[in-house]
């Protein structure tokens, strides 16, 4: 499987879909493996160039998976000129800025026919809440039908446009999505009672 | 019957037994198990009826596909929260007698998935196990000794009294409560009629025996 | 009352020997249940076996009517077969006009073999 080049491919995406913005998110690690963040209203359209196309022609999608990424804030310290008693002075202020979370899909493109890849592409939801829906890639590539099923299944994102979306390793019942950050195990005490210790002092065993 | 007085008949040539005897080998030596294998441990199970190690020699020759025809169920693998009910269905639907036998961690306790979100902490919050076999997975010779287990506990069974076993007791329950799907987990998460729970003791380490460091981490590695 | 030796007491003896035989083990093995197998069954002992699920619908599919074809075809053979093989055994001892009324009985049959052919069922699709 020969390597691909992001940048490149991020251009033709750019010219063949007017409109579609798109961002590339670098992977700091050995790997290399830099992803493609796909605006939710041309998803679609990206994903069917990226398949018939001729030169690139990704017609095999490995893998689906979801990400949970929570509220996050941050904090720095600047240095800034400021005015106190009309001498100028350079204080330290600390900013917090606050990333509200969101939900992501990432997907795993290869080509057969070129024999390259892999290429990475990412969708994000807009909140963790009440918007968490996304295209579904089900029509452009059918493997992803139940990786899209276990993503709306562990984290909640809604696919529009998968043929069956259901649960896949759950019950249909099931209320939680366990895969999310914010997910609390049932307590299942099973009536283990634990008596009083024995020694004092120590660590316990 | 009187031991002495059996071997001294034995080597007269006059065979002597027990109706309780007749009645315990014949049925520890025909235990049928249903045919279920769950996840990794099942294949060590196939791999315990074939040819090397060959589960068939004892009474275990058939693996019976519909629950009406078994002795015994072999839970062995994962049992998730999903597959629970199907097993405590498919143990009701067996006909007296019928024996348990837990194969692997995941089927005791758990095992190593025991925190996952869709895992059954164990196969016996739900049904009473008889024989449990500890591995990751339990290689096919401790398999047959848990069988062989099994074969002792049933021949330990007499047929009246307290130990009869709980196929002649009319008032000993032959099925058990089905889990339904509830909303975050399987309602109810245990069925407490089966077994007694551990009680479970903290004991503390005192500090001067921990002081002196194991020779493990005396020895430095090359 | 004296036993009078013909074959007839033989054969009773025999008879109530080989019935005996069969039955005997059969209500030792019934004595037995009574006292140590006692009947439990249970809710979810005697429901239909569905692989663990509950099981739905209705057990009874309705039986499909192409299979006529095959009663037809069995018909022509098989019982077609059943008739002529006395006509077979006694062929030597009969007249002319008999052979002329099996021959009317095959052909009638086969007419309806042309028919099942024509319809394609011989083909081994």
């Amino acid at each position: 499987m020969s390597v691909i080049n992001i940048e490149e491919i991020k251009a033709v995406m750019e010219a063949a879909v007017p409109g579609a913005q798109m961002e590339v998110i670098l992977n700091p690690s050995p790997s290399a493996q830099h992803s493609l963040l796909l605006p939710r209203e041309h998803a679609l359209e990206l994903a069917r160039f990226l398949r018939h196309d001729a030169t690139l022609c990704f017609d095999y999608c490995s893998n689906a998976t979801g990400v949970d990424w929570p509220d996050l804030e941050t904090t720095e310290k600047i240095r800034t000129k400021t005015t106190v008693d009309g001498v100028d002075k350079e204080v330290e202020e600390t900013r917090k800025t606050l990333r509200s979370g969101y939900l992501e899909a990432v997907y795993h493109l290869f080509s057969m026919e070129k024999k390259h890849g892999p290429l990475v592409v990412r969708m994000r939801t807009a909140d963790r809440g009440a918007n968490v829906t996304l295209p579904s890639l089900t029509p452009i590539w059918r493997g992803c039908e139940f990786q899209e099923r276990e993503i709306f299944d562990l984290y909640g994102i809604v696919f529009t446009g998968h043929p069956d979306l259901r649960r896949l390793l759950m019950w249909e019942d099931f209320k939680d999505h366990p895969m999310r950050k914010d997910y609390v195990e049932p307590s299942e005490d099973d009536g283990t009672t634990l008596l009083a210790a024995s020694a004092e002092g120590g660590t316990a065993v | 019957m009187d031991e002495d007085l059996k071997i001294q008949l034995g080597k007269q040539g006059v065979f002597t037994t027990t109706l309780e005897e007749v009645y315990n080998w014949g049925r520890k030596s025909s235990v049928w198990p249903l045919t279920f294998g769950l996840a990794c441990c099942a294949i060590e199970m196939i791999a315990t009826t074939m040819a090397r190690y060959d589960l068939a020699r004892f009474g275990a020759e058939v693996f019976r596909p519909s629950p009406r025809q078994a002795d015994l169920i072999i839970v062995s693998g994962t049992v998730t929260k999903k597959m629970a009910p199907q097993v405590v269905r498919l143990y009701n639907q067996m006909p007296e007698p019928k024996y348990v036998i837990a194969m692997g961690a995941c089927a005791i306790s758990g095992g190593p998935f025991r925190d996952g979100y869709n895992v059954l902490k164990g196969i016996d919050r739900y049904i009473p196990v008889d024989v449990h076999i500890p591995g990751c997975p339990p290689r096919p010779e401790a398999l047959i000794y848990g069988f062989m287990e099994l074969q002792k506990r049933i021949v330990e069974q007499e047929l009246t009294g307290v130990r009869r076993p709980a196929h002649t007791v009319v008032a000993a329950p032959s099925e058990f409560n089905v889990p339904e799907f509830g909303e975050h987990g399987l309602e109810p998460p245990m069925n407490p009629t089966i077994a007694p729970r551990p009680q479970l003791v903290q004991i503390n380490i005192p500090t001067s025996v921990q002081a002196s460091p194991t020779p493990a981490e005396k020895t430095t590695t090359a | 009352m004296t036993f009078v030796d013909s074959p007839l007491t033989r054969i009773t003896v025999l008879l109530v020997g080989a019935i005996g035989f069969g039955l005997g083990p059969l209500a030792l093995a019934w004595l037995w249940a009574r006292v140590y197998s006692p009947n439990k069954p249970g809710r979810w002992k005697n429901a239909t076996y569905e692989c663990g699920l509950e099981s739905k619908g209705d057990p009874r599919i309705q039986f499909k009517v192409e299979y006529y074809l095959y009663a037809i075809v069995f018909l022509i053979f098989d019982v077609e077969t059943v008739f002529v093989l006395p006509f077979a055994a006694a062929f030597t001892g009969l007249s002319a006009a008999s052979c002329v009324a099996m021959l009317v009985f095959v052909l009638l049959l086969v007419e309806g073999l042309i028919w099942a052919c024509g319809k394609g069922i011989l083909r081994w699709v």
